[in-house]
């Protein structure tokens, strides 16, 4: 565990991928102990692990196995707020308790994507003292851990946060959906063990088992079998038929039926006709038949539940930005941690630099700059002084702020946001309407059928007609139909989340292929959500020098040029930052001043004149221009802003080539955003738009009767993300919060949005694909089940051949199958 | 055929077997992730850490 030190001055593209995992390194590689560059420490403690053991060849192997491409996590300082929750005894008597004293939490865990990961975080409990057991969920990030009340969890936090991992706990009614998901689960099992011994009984009667003690007995036999099969197993199908058939009787419209109403007639019918047939001795049975029916369908569901749960609590975990304790001032001028809710209005917190505000309030003592990106989606930190507005969910950035309190909870900007956000109306999905229709037109038409079959037969032969009228009503069940939709959804769900994009609701697939309308986000959308060195001009070596200083200062500006630059090996002395300003300083004895052109000016010397277009040209972009003079004389100049991701142009490009319009709106400043705008070539930008004005932006398309894809990134798009036909929500893992979007992208870029819209395409082809083959299976299996011809043996062939049609379909549809296109190939646009 | 009254309840309790088992598993939550486990075998079981809470260090492996 030495291998953590970095030397900063290496230099890598952040394009390279990990020598550990694979992903792009970013702009901040860990570094390994032999000097390799990768994306996160527990790469590089991985690397020097399997090095120091001579294991290198392990590559070969995780290369093939790491599933996701998350952004990767960086070392960073822990929150000390969210540490000082772990330790709260409330937090601690609300965790379950397990045999033995111990605790068991869920935490959500930032930045855990690969192997490593996993092998990093589950070595909590020999780490960390009182941590009895820790196991990560990658899927979900969600990490569960045994420990001792009266150790502090706050250390396991701590130790976390040296391998760039952010722990966060999780909402307690997080989680709690799963109990559905496993009943379900237990449902299809019990269903499958139930068909598998009713068809090695069908076998025996098949191959010509007539007459006899022992087909009796292999007659009763199944009917025992079939009759949990069809109480236990298929009871969620007749109470949902049941509700439609009540629904569908007082509104006097057959479309009210959906589609479990066809299925669970064939299911009540030929379980009825079979059962009477083993007790009278005459007839067929078709047990076989309706035991693997129901217990495909059940199977179908559950895995529509499952893609369904995982996409929903990829958002979930994002919820909790804002703070759920606060640090109170009390009258004699201490600070006492309490919960949001035990505030009232009027009461002084205090937020100390780097922490997330837990409340909307005005600054009553301290001056700082805070950065709004999650609420308003303005990238540059905002200086506040006293008397100055803040919001929840804000974060301050610079010095401690004491804040009087003015909203706490859903009151606050965020709540309110969030709140609108999660009471809105499920819409119905186009695909359930549909199917919705088809199962009270399916209704009908099998009725109908079932009248001219019954019709039929009674002129032909009476005799053979309850066997033929039950054959139709058995091959006629929907059970290809009704797991066409759901199977091929949840499948390309699946594949979705595994490239890192998590789709919410069935409808979200759908929509997608019908947009035609694109709303774009600025701020961590289309540009990478924060600051970087842009552009510079004159010499690089000053550059070097200033970025060597700048390593002192704690500015953003800084920030952004040591990342680009790193860090010289010059000694630095005699360092002043004038607030507002700059920053002075000698670097190896040379005297170096950073800072406004203006004030570089005034200390220094004028600036060449063949700089003031390309600082003019800057400042246009919205980017903030810096000057360095080294000497006393004017060295370079450089620009720091909000960069345009690569991949960007590319989109827009295919986007109006597809004959969709591009829109862009954006909170940020209306020149940035029209300069960012020209750049991109979209026609249609508006800058400086509240989150609430965005909402009704994109209402007003929709007005006009456009298919509206939202894409954003930030609690200030999450108005908008909702109201649009489709929201998508990029960023990186632990950006903002987002239960708004349909559509969820953990991978860092837009890469994913042009795989998800591929996808999408792809996934809804096959739907539309496999609904045509089970249509058909059901006219041709009513045809001939109204011409005698389908015996039991028959739909014991006809019905799994269709249903493994369907599934088969299914797996190896082709949407979103590039997979990880992020980890293979990064930045490929 | 006789042997059938023997080797169909023979099945069936097999089956049944099977069914609580799995009930089991599900009910153990080995199904709300497949796939971090298939992560895990590749991970050593004996950690090189500083200290066991509720085991003696054991020797490095060979």
């Amino acid at each position: 565990m030495t291998a953590t030190a970095s030397p900063p001055a290496r230099e890598v593209a952040t394009e390279a991928p990990c020598v550990h995992c694979g992903l792009p390194v970013g702009p901040r590689p860990a570094w390994s102990g032999a000097g390799e560059a990768c994306c996160c420490t527990g790469c590089a403690v991985v690397r020097d692990a399997l090095a120091e053991a001579g294991l290198d060849g392990t590559y070969d192997r995780l290369r093939a196995v790491a599933p996701s491409a998350r952004p990767a996590g960086r070392p960073q300082a822990p929150e000390a707020l969210a540490l000082a929750e772990l330790d709260r005894p409330g937090f601690v008597e609300a965790a379950r308790p397990l045999p033995g004293g111990l605790r068991e939490v869920d935490l959500y865990v930032d930045g855990v994507h690969c192997a490593a990961c996993v092998w990093l975080v589950e070595r909590l409990p020999y780490e960390v003292e009182g941590v009895h057991a820790a196991r990560l969920d990658l899927a979900r990030a969600r990490l569960t851990v045994a420990f001792d009340p009266a150790a502090r969890l706050s250390e396991a936090a701590r130790w976390l946060a040296r391998f760039g991992y952010a722990v966060r706990p999780s909402r307690p009614e997080a989680g709690t959906a799963s109990d559905a998901e496993r009943r379900l689960l237990v449902r299809a099992g019990v269903a499958w063990a139930l068909a598998g011994n009713v068809m090695l009984v069908a076998f025996a009667l098949y191959s010509g088992l007539e007459s006899g003690g022992l087909a009796t007995a292999a007659r009763w036999f199944s009917l025992a079998l079939a009759v949990p099969a069809v109480g236990y197993g298929a009871a969620p199908f007749f109470r949902r038929a049941w509700a439609s058939l009540r629904l569908a009787w007082r509104a006097r419209d057959l479309r009210r039926l959906h589609l479990d109403t066809p299925i669970s007639l064939g299911v009540a019918v030929g379980f009825g006709q079979s059962a009477w047939a083993t007790a009278t001795g005459r007839g067929d049975v078709w047990f076989d038949s309706i035991t693997v029916l129901i217990a495909a369908l059940l199977t179908a569901r559950w895995l529509q539940l499952r893609s369904r749960r995982l996409a929903t609590e990829a958002s979930d975990r994002l919820l909790a930005i804002v703070p759920r304790i606060a640090r109170r001032v009390t009258r004699d001028d201490q600070t006492e941690v309490v919960e949001v809710d035990a505030l009232r209005l009027g009461d002084l917190v205090e937020v100390p630099a780097g922490e997330v505000l837990p409340v909307d309030g005005v600054v009553e003592t301290g001056a700082s700059r805070v950065d709004r990106a999650a609420l308003t989606g303005e990238a540059r930190p905002e200086p506040v002084a006293e008397g100055g507005l803040v919001e929840a969910g804000t974060t301050n950035l610079s010095a401690p702020l004491r804040v009087r309190v003015r909203a706490v909870g859903e009151a606050t900007r965020v709540g309110r946001l969030l709140a609108w956000v999660e009471k809105g109306e499920v819409r119905r999905a186009p695909v359930v309407l549909w199917a919705d229709r088809v199962g009270g037109h399916f209704v009908l038409g099998v009725l109908v059928l079932a009248a001219l079959t019954a019709a039929l037969w009674a002129w032909l032969d009476p005799a053979q007609l309850p066997a033929h009228l039950t054959a139709l009503l058995v091959i006629t069940c929907p059970c290809a139909l009704g797991m066409a939709t759901p199977l091929a959804l949840a499948v390309a769900q699946g594949r979705a989340a595994r490239a890192g994009i998590f789709v919410k609701s069935d409808e979200a697939v759908q929509r997608l292929t019908e947009v035609d309308t694109v709303v774009l986000d600025k701020t961590g959308t289309l540009t990478e959500g924060r600051m970087e060195l842009a552009a510079w001009t004159g010499d690089e070596a000053a550059l070097d020098l200033a970025a060597t200083l700048d390593a002192l200062a704690t500015h953003p500006v800084a920030d952004a040029l040591v990342r680009a630059r790193g860090v010289g090996p010059g000694r630095v002395t005699d360092v002043e930052a004038v607030a507002g300003h700059g920053i002075r300083g000698r670097v190896g004895g040379v005297a170096v001043l950073v800072g406004r052109p203006g004030w570089v000016k005034v200390e220094a010397a004028p600036l060449p004149a063949e700089w003031l277009d390309a600082l003019a040209g800057w400042a246009d972009a919205g980017h903030t221009p810096v000057a360095v003079a080294v000497d006393g004389r004017p060295a370079a100049a450089f620009a720091v802003g909000d960069r345009i991701r690569a991949e960007a142009a590319g989109l827009v490009g295919r986007l109006r080539a597809e004959g969709v319009q591009v829109h862009l709106l954006s909170g940020d400043h209306p020149t940035t955003v029209t300069s960012v705008a020209r750049t991109l070539g979209i026609e249609r930008a508006r800058g400086g738009v509240a989150p609430e004005a965005k909402r009704e932006a994109v209402a007003a398309l929709q007005a006009e009767g456009r298919a509206v894809l939202m894409v954003g990134d930030g609690v200030n798009d999450a108005a908008a993300l909702r109201q649009a036909d489709v929201g998508a929500a990029v960023g990186g893992g632990t950006t903002a919060a987002l239960v708004a979007a349909d559509l969820f992208l953990t991978r860092r870029g837009l890469a994913p949005l042009r795989d998800s819209l591929d996808g999408a395409d792809a996934a809804m082809g096959t739907v539309r694909r496999l609904l045509a083959l089970s249509l058909g299976y059901n006219v041709v299996g009513a045809a001939a089940a109204a011409a005698g011809l389908v015996t039991p043996l028959v739909a014991a062939a006809a019905m799994p051949v269709s249903s493994l049609a369907v599934v088969g379909l299914a797996l190896l549809q082709p949407s979103f199958a590039s997979g990880p296109s992020g980890a293979a190939a990064p930045h490929d646009s | 055929m006789n042997v059938l009254y023997v080797l169909v309840p023979l099945a069936l309790g097999l089956a049944l077997v099977g069914v609580a088992a799995f009930r089991w598993a599900v009910r153990d939550g080995q199904f709300d992730d497949v796939d971090t486990p298939a992560l895990r075998v590749l991970l050593e079981d004996v950690p090189t850490g500083r200290r066991d809470p509720s085991a003696p260090p054991s020797p490095p492996c060979s």
